[in-house]
């Protein structure tokens, strides 16, 4: 019986879930389209397939960046990568809760500082928890800040382009 | 908690490191970061924080100079009471306590996480003077938002890493900020 409910070892019993982190990525894409003057329905659908295929982007380079640079930890746990990502992931979740109420309740439509910080904060946290599983080096948190500001920046211009 | 002996790092470059990698300083550095010191760094945050709400305003005609002034002493005092009540109520529903983190050592580690939000605000106020523009929500509440980096570590290592409660916790110390600031500013002007 898992006995510690909410405690960062715990996902690795249930296996890893990534479907928060697609579902925030999801919000991110239908509240953008708020900062136009107009809220149409083709923006919203341009904007949720970027905000998915950055989404999809962000998770698998994050996995394939930890894979690739802990070669001996993934002989040994070959699912730490993933979980890793599956648990940092988690922490665009304030962000999301925090820019859904900016909107609805502080009436702001600047959604895009809010996805910024959520996508480079849970980045830096899924490094973190890669060190935690093994992983060696600051180069763990370096590179996911990186690929997080990279993909954030794109994001930011392809939003800014939206018909 | 984390009883290795820390460096001798400069206050100024422990400020610095909180916003680069805020999980390393807060295992490592924070035991020789006075909570005085970091409470100043969070107050002169929320100072030019809220004196670029206050410039916003004047310049919108919605606010006089001493209304600008009485935000920005707002600022101050959201920045040093308000940060370290929100430290002391994080500090007792994490159970910190019975984890060896002082009250002290969470106020100052809480506080200092608004080192980012101190960058985002200079560099608005500099903009806002420079250019007359309208940079509180651009930089004050962008600086807002990176400062959550370093709070959702504090309260990771607080709560003996919870992630459910770290992320519950962090999304309320966000929306109290921001609501907050919004509420201050409101009533302010």
């Amino acid at each position: 019986m898992e006995t510690r409910l909410g405690y960062a070892g715990g996902a690795g019993v249930d296996g890893v879930k990534l479907w928060p982190a697609y579902l925030c990525f999801i919000i991110f894409g239908v509240l953008i389209p708020f900062s136009r003057p107009e809220y149409k329905v083709t923006t919203v659908i341009y904007s949720l397939i970027i905000a998915v295929v950055v989404g999809l982007l962000a998770v698998n380079l994050l996995i394939l960046a930890f894979n690739s640079g802990n070669a001996e930890l993934r002989q040994t746990d070959g699912g730490f990568a993933r979980e890793a990502v599956g648990t940092g992931m988690l922490f665009m979740i304030p962000f999301t809760a925090l820019a859904i109420m900016a909107l609805a309740l502080l009436g702001w439509n600047a959604i895009m500082p809010f996805a910024s910080a959520a996508i480079t904060t849970a980045a830096a946290t899924a490094g973190t928890e890669a060190m935690k599983r093994g992983a060696q080096g600051v180069k763990n948190v370096m590179i996911p800040t990186l690929v997080a500001i990279v993909l954030s920046t794109v994001w930011m211009m392809l939003t800014s382009i939206l018909p | 908690m984390n009883t290795a002996a820390p460096m001798d790092i400069p206050r100024w470059k422990t400020a610095l490191n909180m916003m680069i990698n805020p999980g390393e300083v807060i295992k490592t550095q924070m035991t020789k970061i006075p909570w005085p010191y970091s409470v100043m760094v969070s107050g002169l945050s929320f100072t030019l924080f809220f004196l670029q709400t206050g410039l916003d305003l004047l310049r919108n005609g919605q606010v006089g100079v001493s209304t600008v002034i009485l935000i920005t002493m707002l600022g101050l005092l959201y920045g040093t009471a308000g940060i370290a009540l929100l430290a002391v109520m994080v500090w007792a529903l994490s159970q910190a306590e019975q984890r060896g983190y002082t009250l002290e050592w969470a106020i100052s580690t809480f506080a200092l996480g608004y080192s980012a939000t101190f960058v985002y605000a200079l560099s608005g106020l500099i903009f806002s003077l420079a250019f007359g523009w309208k940079t509180a929500v651009a930089f004050g509440v962008t600086g807002v938002l990176w400062a959550l980096r370093p709070t959702l570590y504090t309260i990771k290592q607080m709560s003996g890493e919870r992630v459910a409660f770290s992320i519950a916790m962090t999304t309320l110390c966000g929306a109290i900020l921001l609501v907050g600031w919004a509420v201050l500013g409101k009533f302010a002007g």
